[in-house]
């Protein structure tokens, strides 16, 4: 199985080629490279919780409209917690 | 392709007695879209207006000229999420104890970087030996 790095590389590789089937513009690549890069410089990811922070509790509805608590997961065990962005 | 490799990773995940959620802004009609497509068996849940994000510090807006490139794309956030003000959270894995103490911590301002799943499991299966 390759790793996500290798798979997450192959698709920016194609992506940033111009090619099919993404025709991705010159121009729209170097918008986005700008744009990661102004984020890198802002130093917003360094003022994120971090380890040893408390977690925020929180309760938030799933893809079936049932509500799931943080707290009643973590009354049975640790939790990994993944925020991404979107399905685009 | 993130959820994805997590979903790879989720019956070792399950076995070090943890478990796991994918947290979007997106509404519920792509929570759903994107749960079943990738036939995923843990819950991605809807962090409306960005509540949760905003109190984990994982909150940046989307500058004016990027909005209208995504726009193009199709990438309509205002749409998927309900979301006028461009807002976007910074993707981000976090590995929170039992007693909701963060012990593993991962933001990338890079949004094509993200963390190996199976560092998740290696991170996890230390946390539970230490217990």
């Amino acid at each position: 199985m390759s790793s996500l790095r290798d798979r997450l590389d192959q698709y920016k590789a194609a992506f940033e080629s111009g090619a099919p089937p993404y025709h991705a513009p010159r121009e729209a690549i170097e918008t986005m490279h700008r744009a990661t890069a102004e984020l890198e410089a802002s130093g917003l990811a360094q003022k994120a919780l971090k380890v040893g922070d408390r977690a925020p509790e929180f309760s938030l509805f799933n893809q079936d409209h049932v509500e799931v608590s943080s707290g009643e997961l973590l009354r049975q065990g640790p939790l990994v917690v993944d925020f991404f962005r979107g399905h685009w | 392709m993130e959820l994805e490799a997590l979903q790879e990773v989720h019956s070792e995940i399950r076995a070090l007695g943890a478990q796991i959620v994918a947290i979007t802004p997106e509404l519920e009609r792509y929570t759903r879209l994107v749960h079943g497509k990738s036939n995923l068996t843990f819950d991605i849940l809807t962090d409306l207006h960005l509540k949760t994000a905003e109190q984990f510090g994982l909150i940046y807006v989307l500058p004016d000229y990027l909005r209208e490139l995504y726009k193009g794309f199709g990438v309509t956030l205002d749409k998927f999420n309900d979301e006028p003000e461009y807002r976007l959270p910074m993707p981000a894995r976090y590995i929170i104890d039992s007693g909701g103490i963060i012990r593993a911590a991962n933001v990338n301002a890079d949004y094509t970087i993200r963390p190996e799943p199976s560092e998740t499991v290696r991170q996890l299966s230390e946390l539970q030996k230490s217990k």
